[in-house]
């Protein structure tokens, strides 16, 4: 393929511990520095177009905090991530929805964050409608709806709308079993179109199996392995049941 | 001869208060700011340099206006006020600009390259922005049972209240107090609601935040769409009652377009500083609580600039920006007068250059702001 779609170059992520701070502390507490936590260090990769690459690594090693800063929600402290111009999207548990507003009104104002027009939106949303199975519940506010629907929703906005580059996080398990069979083939359809890249962190090793090209494995934020999927899984398997 | 001692000791009592008080308050903000990041050395130091910086500008301004040789003997009742109320305000500002200036390392390339990326943002979002504003006014309609009216129910019923206690119970003899009253609380509760709401805004929305990029800022532009929306309606309602009292219409009630313009730069301005200052210090929304309610009773909601005595008017109309944007829209739209521009390009210039520093701070540390949750 060689054409790359995602170049990540030496990033380190920082996050400061903040000391919760307050007007009484303020004046008489003593003196603490802010705690600095190094969730990525020094990683580098490239991603080809149209690739599908999994990540996997244990419990806080740093994976989600890697997506987000692909996602441009946050830069990293150090390097930097070339996208080369593509338009990249975050799908990931947890709410990313305004709880007052109906599904409908939430859809649209996703869909404008993540760069898409009006109209473009506009000609997508029954299509969104259909497959988040939400019925007549699109009219009502997010906060009536059930983590299930919440989920599905997420899903079904960001599989609708299409950008160049999918970062997929932990979303393949959500709402009930037709759903997930959905879900499932929908991605295995996004992922087969070769001009879609997709990232993928998961801690079910049959998915990754049966949909990636390639794994990395991040442990304790540094790159342990990148390459073949059966081999990375192998040695993660190993590593984990040691 | 009595009075004369005593009104002697009371000067001299003011007097220190405002050599002390300014410095001590913009030292005591400037460690809250900072939230116990500041060593002891430093503190003594900054406190000094409070103290030379405060009185440099104050004693500076003094001596543009034409004061000289003052001295503790000649010193004027008139004077110490002035002295102590400018140091005060200069002190409530100083540390939020002293932080800024120590925290985010501003330079002039910073400005270029994020005045760059200001445009282009509000280019890419500012469709956004009045979508989602439209999409808040509507969920509040949809919410509620008696739905749009309650934009014009709450405005009036706080004017009733209003009306009667101080135009009523306390007798005030201003020509059409309902009106008048109306104006100030009209513009009053736009900047009260946006500039609380901005203390929270980036907490109420992290779902947002943590999920996809967006300017911050663009969740307080929303939210001062949504209120300017409503201060419209009130504005209407404004109009109709100047109709029904019979008050004379004339020419200058054109000048509420540029005074509007002020309130709404003025509004966010104040909201882009609070709101970074509000990720860091959990409780600031308690202080700005406070502060907010101090202001508003010294921004003449319902009395008078003109009622104060004799060094109060002048000062508070000069130096608090609300009280001067309520008496000229009140000077434009009830007695046909124009706003007194050297105030207002004051303001302008002042609200520009705090929103320029504000939304410095926001994009300097918005990568700091998503990875709080």
């Amino acid at each position: 393929m060689g054409e790359h779609a995602i170049d990540v170059k030496n990033i380190s992520i920082h996050y400061r511990i903040l000391n919760s701070a307050s007007v009484r502390g303020g004046f008489w507490g003593k003196k603490k520095r802010n705690l600095v936590h190094e969730a990525v260090k020094d990683l580098s990769f490239s991603v080809d177009r149209g690739e599908v690459l999994g990540i996997v690594g244990k419990n806080g090693s740093g994976k989600s905090t890697l997506l987000r800063s692909i996602a441009g929600i946050f830069a990293p402290n150090v390097g930097e991530i070339d996208l080369h111009g593509y338009t990249v999207s975050l799908m990931a548990l947890g709410i990313g929805f305004v709880s007052r507003l109906s599904g409908r009104e939430n859809i649209m104002l996703s869909g404008m964050l993540l760069g898409f027009s009006e109209k473009a939106i506009r000609e997508k949303m029954d299509e969104i409608i259909e497959f988040s199975e939400l019925g007549e519940f699109i009219d009502r506010p997010v906060a009536t709806y059930s983590s299930g629907m919440h989920s599905k929703l997420a899903f079904a906005i960001t599989a609708m709308l299409e950008t160049d580059i999918m970062l997929v996080d932990e979303v393949l398990s959500v709402g009930d079993s037709r759903f997930q069979k959905k879900s499932f083939a929908k991605m295995r359809e996004l992922i087969m179109d070769v001009n879609t890249t997709v990232l993928i962190v998961s801690h079910n090793m049959e998915t990754l199996r049966s949909l990636c090209d390639r794994v990395l494995w991040i442990h304790d934020g540094v790159m342990k392995e990148i390459g073949d999927t059966e081999t990375v899984i192998q040695h993660y398997n190993d590593f984990m049941n040691k | 001869m009595e009075e004369m001692v005593n009104s002697r000791y009371l000067l001299m009592l003011l007097v220190a208060a405002a050599m002390l008080l300014p410095p001590l308050l913009a030292w005591g903000e400037h460690i809250y700011l900072r939230h116990g990041d500041v060593s002891g050395k430093r503190r003594v130091l900054y406190l000094l340099l409070y103290f030379v910086l405060i009185h440099a500008v104050v004693f500076g301004a003094a001596h543009v206006r034409g004061v000289r040789g003052l001295s503790l003997q000649t010193v004027t009742l008139t004077y110490v006020i002035k002295h102590l109320g400018f140091g005060l305000i200069c002190a409530l500002i100083a540390p939020f600009f002293c932080c800024l200036i120590l925290e985010s390392d501003i330079t002039p390339h910073g400005f270029q390259k994020y005045g760059r990326r200001l445009f282009k943002d509000i280019r890419r979002y500012s469709q956004y922005v009045v979508r989602s504003a439209g999409a808040y006014l509507r969920a509040e309609v949809v919410n509620s049972y008696l739905d749009w009216l309650w934009w014009l129910i709450e405005p009036l019923c706080m004017m009733l209240i209003y009306t009667f206690i101080f135009g009523y119970v306390f007798g005030s003899s201003e020509p059409n107090f309902s009106v008048f009253v109306f104006i100030g609380l009209i513009m009053w509760n736009f900047f009260s609601r946006n500039v609380s709401y901005s203390v929270n805004a980036i907490s109420l929305n992290l779902p947002i935040i943590t999920r996809v990029y967006l300017p911050k800022y663009m969740l307080l532009a929303t939210q001062i769409l949504v209120n300017g929306f409503k201060l419209m309606v009130s504005y209407g309602i404004t109009f109709v009652m100047i109709l029904l009292f019979r008050i004379p219409l004339t020419v200058h009630i054109l000048w509420a377009v540029p005074l509007l313009f002020l309130l709404f730069l003025f509004t966010f301005a104040v909201g882009t500083f609070l709101m970074h200052y509000g990720v860091y210090v959990k409780d600031l929304s308690h202080v700005v609580g406070i502060v907010l309610n101090m202001m508003m009773y010294l921004s003449g909601v319902f009395y008078s600039m003109n009622r104060l005595p004799a060094p109060f008017d002048g000062l508070l109309g000069t130096f608090n920006p609300m009280a001067f944007l309520m008496s000229a829209m009140r000077d434009a739209l009830l007695y046909g007068t124009m706003p007194d521009w050297g105030v207002y390009f004051g303001w302008l210039c002042a609200s520009l250059v705090i929103a320029a520093v504000g939304l410095y701070t926001i994009y300097y540390n918005e990568n700091a702001y998503a990875k709080i949750s």
